[in-house]
């Protein structure tokens, strides 16, 4: 299938494109520098031409996933997907079905999704449930910050890490290493313990010990994508202090930092919290081989869901009402709580504006790319409403004279922080970013040779309209979207990495394996064809 | 050291095999199954009796792979059978799921999607209505092994698994120096035989019992008395650092009660809970069913889109009502546990069953498949009780279809039917 895209206006930051009117041309699947003259055409006149969004940090498949869909009939009941002659019926809310799940980041016009947060245990159900959610490539991320047999390696073989984690990977299709309060969920599982530092003792080792150890591996094995790191202390005043203390563990090797907006607050624990954000900014704008995604909430619903489970514990105590704890044996826990982030109220005023900050003092847009953690801050669907945020300096006034006062007076947003970002910058923060943090030299930019994911948005002012409903999105060189309806349902690929590892670490693991897991060795790594495939595989580059 | 272990060799060759047990929720993955020369299964070990008797169920049966009223036909035949009726019903009904793999749950659910059927697994009937609990307060849980390594207190709750998950025990290495295992219960089980602690609990009293616990837990004044036996079991949990807390209750309010009480707990300290589900997938069909829906039982199709009501859509209520006119039954013998009333409407309309043993119901469908099941001759997927996956084995050969495929071809024949009536 060929397709030349004629007359919009290409935002291609990856290749120095920014609003040019030129032609795109897809065959094959990929971009390609020209097509002959019988090709489809598509007419983006008067239109933004942009790589397929590519979201860095989000929760859409596994096992937590799975339970916060369960906890909220409520959420469901009221917007539904009927089945259709292409598309299957599920239901929405801030935790959407799979199917809807990935028709809407389709109709969002994102192309590839970071599935941020998978106990190594459960691979088998995220990679199932991968595999009913249609139209996105999608990767995930494997929680290791937590995991007991990795501690008792860290403490008494450490040259053996690196293997170990390169075996976790391959046996479980991930693409890369998420660290989640390193050490304090190990210890919430002993009687509802935390860390409050990262040179607090759990099991035998520390936060800080775990977060070298790891990142160590991650920068030795040569993975596309750094350590993706959830510091210690989420949510709580002072917390920056933790998240700069981390930063420098990190001894500048590179990283990628999520959701940063949940750690930069200051104060004291217990206490308000205050932004740290023109802090940490400049902290990250300082330090070339650190990444972050913002982690922005948004005013409405959300549903908290994290490895970080007690945190969990603590959203509970605010809210008194549903709550989920699972703890996976050896690897993780796991909290979730619905949550309402509300404008009026101080704290939640305080998050919202403390991530525009983070975007709005951002001194390069590839290395602070956005994200709401969905559905942790809010929705993927709310990506519109905040991209308008950021292009608008009106609405976002208007915006900022109704959320909680005392909050916004505490943040820079008022001392003429007036910044707009352009169609470049959104580019860069929605697709080219993500894709050249993640590693993925095939997506995010619109080069010969790339995938041919591409959206075409109609020119609009009000950029929450434009980008809520792009008129074009184009899969794999397939057109999904047509004026804003879904035309093509279709299945997206597993991109994981491939790293070898000394087979001589899988002797290691299989004695930890039966004094720990009530899964036989034999029975962990994915083997089944139908969870594996279609995959694409990224190669590792070892140090 | 390196423990020998069979090879996984192809299904159906003589000597040993690395095998997979469904026959309760437990899915014992650590059984070697040794084929003889002939391809028959000449030994297990490390099974129980019910995972004796899993295994016997479907290593052979005795049924055709495929039948009509009854009588053996040619696979295309029930096929075509199947999907006329399916096609055709106006209310379908899709029951039970709880016995197959999720690959086939995937399909039953893409089916009762494409048909506009009302689909509920048979999990709420056999285990109790957690899953409404769960929907409206949450729940604190844990994998097996968290649950092994750390809750100084296992109490069982109005279970007995040791007639019904043989191993749990031994996989939770308990009894145990240094961790108590509590029993309550009605009556000296066989697994309150092996109990530190047995607490006698009537029938019927679980709510007053959970209630009154939830006050000494949280050290309330009780009212009269409080029994000694309940006041040293919240003492203990009190006390632990770790507790699990086993369950099998029946009924939504004993499970609000009991989530209700776990979660006082964990304002203490760290405790957890799961309930003993009695399928070997019966935690995958509700998955399954939730990520395609949202819902993860009594979910209603008809309306084009998924809509959940558990006293309205499950299984029970809807054949209760007479408001089924077809039946897709997938892994599971609905006559042999559903009420008397639902039973009796199950009866009077066309069922298809899918299933790798031979049931009751298999026997009284219009169009019944046996097939290749899932952990002895097919590979697949099962959700263990507590949500972990683990991976069936194929360790005979056989040459029948399995769930999966059954589920598929019917659904691919009910949508050539749309489009050539289209």
């Amino acid at each position: 299938m060929t397709l030349r895209i004629t007359g919009g206006r290409v935002y291609d930051p990856a290749n120095g494109v920014d609003g040019e009117v030129r032609d795109v041309c897809l065959r094959d699947g990929k971009v390609v520098d020209d097509v002959p003259d019988h090709a489809t055409r598509i007419d983006a006149r008067g239109r933004v031409v942009m790589p397929g969004g590519v979201d860095i940090h989000a929760h859409i498949a596994g096992p937590k996933v799975n339970a916060a869909r369960r906890l909220a009939p409520e959420e469901h009941r009221g917007d539904v997907q009927d089945r259709t002659a292409i598309m299957r019926s599920g239901t929405g809310g801030t935790v959407p079905s799979t199917f809807v799940t990935g028709y809407r980041y389709a109709l969002l016009g994102y192309t590839t999704v970071v599935e941020a947060a998978t106990p190594p245990l459960a691979a088998r159900h995220v990679l199932s449930e991968l595999r009913d959610t249609p139209m996105i490539d999608a990767l995930f991320l494997l929680l290791m910050g937590n995991n007991v047999a990795l501690f008792d390696l860290i403490r008494r073989d450490p040259a053996r890490v690196r293997d170990a984690v390169a075996w976790w990977l391959q046996s479980t299709g991930g693409y890369g290493v998420k660290l989640v309060n390193p050490g304090g969920v190990e210890q919430w599982k002993h009687g509802n313990g935390n860390v409050t530092s990262l040179d607090d003792d759990v099991a035998g080792v520390t936060p800080r010990q775990v977060l070298d150890a790891i990142t160590g591996a991650v920068h030795a094995l040569g993975l596309p994508h750094p350590v993706h790191v959830h510091c210690n202390n989420l949510g709580v005043a002072g917390n920056w202090r933790t998240t700069m203390d981390t930063l420098r563990t990190l001894e500048g090797r590179r990283a990628h930092l999520a959701h940063l907006q949940f750690h930069a607050y200051g104060g004291r624990p217990g206490g308000r919290p205050r932004s740290k954000a023109p802090e940490i900014a400049e902290y990250l704008g300082a330090h070339p081989e650190l990444s972050a995604d913002v982690g922005q909430v948004m005013f409405g619903p959300a549903t908290t869901m994290t490895a970080d489970a007690p945190v969990s514990a603590v959203l509970r105590d605010i809210t008194n009402g549903k709550w989920v704890n699972a703890d996976t044996e050896v690897e993780t826990g796991c909290g979730i709580v619905p949550f309402t982030y509300k404008e009026k109220n101080y704290v939640h005023a305080l998050q919202w504006g403390i991530g525009l900050e983070l975007f709005l003092l951002s001194r390069d847009p590839w290395r602070t790319v956005l994200s709401t953690d969905h559905p942790n801050g809010g929705s993927f669907l709310s990506y519109p409403r905040l991209i308008r945020l950021l292009m608008d300096r009106d609405f976002r006034n208007d915006q900022l004279r109704r959320a909680n006062t005392k909050a916004i007076r505490s943040t820079v947003l008022l001392d003429d922080l007036d910044r707009e970002y352009t169609l470049g910058e959104i580019a860069i923060i929605t697709r080219a970013g993500p894709a050249r943090l993640l590693g993925l030299e095939h997506k995010g930019h619109l080069g010969a040779g790339a995938d041919a994911d591409v959206t075409i948005y109609d020119e609009r002012e009000d950029r929450e309209e434009m980008f809520a409903t792009p008129r074009y999105v184009i899969k794999g060189g397939r057109v999904v979207v047509r004026d804003g309806e879904l035309v093509e349902a279709l299945a997206g690929d597993l991109l994981r990495v491939d790293v070898p590892h000394d087979p001589d670490v899988e002797d290691v693991l299989r004695e930890r394996f039966d004094e720990h897991y009530t899964v036989r060795f034999e029975n962990y790594p994915v083997r089944e064809p139908w969870l594996l495939e279609p995959a694409r595989q990224v190669a590792a580059r070892p140090l | 050291m390196r423990r020998s272990m069979p090879s996984p060799d192809a299904a159906g060759a003589p000597g040993p095999h690395l095998a997979t047990c469904a026959g309760c929720g437990l899915v014992c993955d650590d059984i070697t199954a040794v084929v003889a020369a002939g391809g028959a299964i000449e030994r297990l070990d490390r099974t129980c009796p019910l995972g004796d008797a899993w295994f016997a169920d479907r290593a052979a049966p005795a049924a055709p792979a495929a039948r009509v009223d009854g009588r053996e036909v040619p696979l295309d035949t029930a096929l075509d059978e199947a999907a006329a009726i399916l096609g055709r019903a106006r209310a379908p009904l899709v029951y039970g799921l709880g016995q197959t793999t999720c690959e086939a749950q995937r399909a039953a659910v893409a089916l009762a999607d494409a048909i506009g059927a009302t689909i509920d697994p048979a999990g709420p009937a056999l285990d109790g209505a957690s899953g409404l609990a769960f929907q409206a307060r949450g729940a604190s849980t844990a994998t097996l092994g968290d649950i092994r390594d750390r809750a100084e207190v296992v109490v069982v709750w109005r279970a007995d698994p040791v007639a019904t998950h043989p191993r749990l025990l031994e996989r939770l290495r308990l009894p145990a120096g240094g961790r108590t295992l509590v029993i309550l219960d009605d009556r000296r089980t066989a697994t309150a035989e092996q109990a530190d602690v047995f607490v006698e609990v009537p029938a019927g009293r679980d709510v007053e019992t959970l209630w009154t616990l939830r006050a000494l837990v949280r050290e309330e004044r009780v009212a009269g008395d409080p029994d000694a036996a309940l006041a040293d079991l919240a003492a203990r949990l009190r006390g632990c650092e770790n507790g699990a807390i086993l369950h099998h209750v029946h009924g939504h309010v004993a499970a609000l009660a009991l989530h209700a009480l776990v979660r006082d707990l964990d304002r203490i300290t760290h405790v957890v809970s799961a309930t003993l589900r009695h399928e070997g997938n019966a935690a995958g069909a509700e998955d399954v069913l939730a990520w395609q829906t949202g819902y993860p039982a009594a979910v209603s199709l008809a309306g084009g889109h998924p809509r959940t009501s558990p006293g309205e859509f499950g299984a029970a209520a809807v054949l209760a009502r007479g408001d089924a006119d077809a039946a897709l039954v997938v892994g599971s013998d609905p006559l042999g546990h559903l009420p008397a009333a639902a039973a009796e409407r199950l009866r009077a309309i066309p069922v298809v069953s899918v299933d790798a043993r031979d049931t009751a119901t298999a026997d009284a469908a219009r169009v019944a498949f046996t097939t290749a099941a899932g952990g002895v001759h097919r590979p697949g997927v099962v959700h263990r009780l507590d949500g972990v996956p683990v991976p069936l084995r194929a360790v005979l050969a056989s040459e029948r279809p399995g769930d999966e495929e059954i589920l598929q071809a019917i659904a691919e024949r009910i949508a050539r039917a749309g489009e050539g009536a289209a």
